[in-house]
């Protein structure tokens, strides 16, 4: 007992280095992974509350480029009205005004927010957005901008929510080649924050460079085809049958302000069903 | 108390200039400012190590939680802050630490505090890289990641010296 205590006495200062040290690892290998609370995030109310001050000071800088971007983006959805387009078969016009309403419902709603911080240099790259709970963010929604996907929701508090980016090394989105089908995951190697990289892709199949990459829908999500980037480089992979695809993303994520959170009306009916499928089928 | 009431200002001044404005400046080639070890380097020697490691350890959760690090800021701190005493009694100066009020550079010349400061900076740097990298195929990219930061972060630190510590007067 004694040489016990001397031992601790000896080390004393070692041993509450390394109790401080277990606790910061702890941290970083299980929060990374899976966000048990909020706090030591940038949800908490007190660092939202800070990053949002700061916000409110920078977001004017760039405010003409972001009403440029809102107006393209709206004119492109103006053209999508119905009294913006002739309608041809005036028949089917007729017909389908009120099968139209019957025949399809809403499954995916877009809630507007603000990105007030964000990184780009690290291996792990979240962005904070301005827009929790209270507005409906969920973990696990997809985060979209007018060009593309930002990213997956990784945890919300009451008023802030904290975005696992495209720009983190486990991403593992489920995307796929537009005109192709082809599909993949998307990863990021940690050190361009333009490109990204598509595993899984069989190299059985030619791939054209500068072809367009989507998102699968897939993982719930995100609806199918909303774009990610383009086809910059195909290498094979050493030993294994498939490619290493290099994609140049569409979002420039240093200079995206603007996104929407995904909500996935139909969520729980499709993971109701999906629960169902028996999981100890073996043979 | 003077003292005190200082290192309670400098730890908000270190917080929020590494959270705010550091953070955000995008050098390029993966290099990140980080000027936060200074606060720990600037704490008296004759402090005890338990009382400096538990201001390493809140610092460096206060910036973890500002920037969604998840104890990455934490570890490494505490790895300069563990470091600190062996390597500031490894390069001690011929007299002991006795006449000196504080380790800025103005008191212990740039030549010390090249030698130790930047002796801690570089452990804290690559720690804090590889632990973020964490794949051993990637050294050669964490390598230049850290002396690239390190660079940069060593320069920032001298400047800030200069331009906030007020010069002792000459007897």
């Amino acid at each position: 007992m004694r040489n016990f205590l001397a031992f601790i006495r000896r080390f004393q200062v070692l041993l509450f280095f390394a109790l401080l040290q277990g606790i910061a690892l702890t941290i970083y290998f299980t929060f990374s992974v899976f966000p048990r609370s909020q706090y030591l995030t940038t949800a908490s109310s007190i660092s939202g509350s800070i990053l949002s001050v700061r916000n409110d000071l920078t977001k004017h800088f760039n405010l003409s480029a972001s009403n440029r971007k809102l107006q393209a983006e709206n004119s492109l959805l103006r053209k999508e009205l119905t009294q913006n387009q002739l309608t041809i078969d005036q028949t089917w016009e007729l017909d389908s005004s009120k099968a139209k309403n019957d025949s399809t419902i809403q499954q995916f709603e877009y809630i507007g927010g603000m990105i007030i911080n964000s990184t780009f240099n690290r291996v792990n790259n979240y962005f904070t957005l301005n827009i929790g709970k209270k507005q409906g963010v969920e973990a696990g929604m997809g985060v979209i901008s007018d060009k593309g996907v930002v990213g997956v929701i990784h945890n919300s508090s009451e008023h802030f929510s904290v975005v696992k980016s495209c720009l983190t090394s486990n991403i593992n989105m489920d995307i796929m080649i537009e005109y192709s089908g082809e599909p993949g995951l998307l990863k990021w190697n940690g050190k361009d924050a333009r490109r990204g990289n598509m595993t899984g892709v069989s190299n059985d199949t030619e791939i054209k460079p500068w072809s367009k990459v989507v998102t699968r829908g897939g993982a719930k999500k995100f609806p199918r085809g909303i774009p990610v980037g383009k086809v910059a480089k195909t290498e094979v992979v050493e030993g294994q049958p498939l490619w290493d695809v290099t994609i140049l993303y569409a979002e420039n994520f240093r200079s995206v302000q603007y996104v929407y959170v995904i909500k996935n009306l139909l969520l729980n009916e499709q993971q109701e069903l999906e629960s169902q499928i028996p999981n100890d089928i073996e043979n | 108390m003077n003292t005190i009431l200082s290192h309670g200002l400098r730890f908000g001044f270190f917080l929020l200039v590494q959270v705010l404005i550091l953070n955000q400046i995008e050098i390029g080639v993966g290099t990140q400012l980080m000027i936060y070890p200074l606060f720990i380097a600037l704490l008296p020697v004759e402090m005890n190590t338990f009382v400096s490691l538990s201001f390493a350890f809140t610092l460096g959760v206060s910036i973890d939680a500002m920037s969604n690090t998840y104890g990455l800021h934490t570890s490494s701190l505490l790895v300069f802050a563990y470091l600190k005493p062996i390597v500031y009694s490894a390069f001690a100066p011929r007299d002991g630490y006795d006449q000196v009020s504080e380790t800025n550079i103005h008191e212990m010349g740039l030549s010390w505090f090249l030698r130790s400061f930047g002796l801690l900076l570089l452990i804290h740097h690559l720690w804090f890289f590889t632990l973020e990298m964490f794949k051993l195929n990637e050294i050669l990219f964490v390598l230049q990641k850290t002396i690239l930061s390190v660079i940069m972060s060593f320069i920032v630190c001298i400047l800030l010296q200069y331009l906030f510590i007020r010069k002792p007067k000459e007897t």
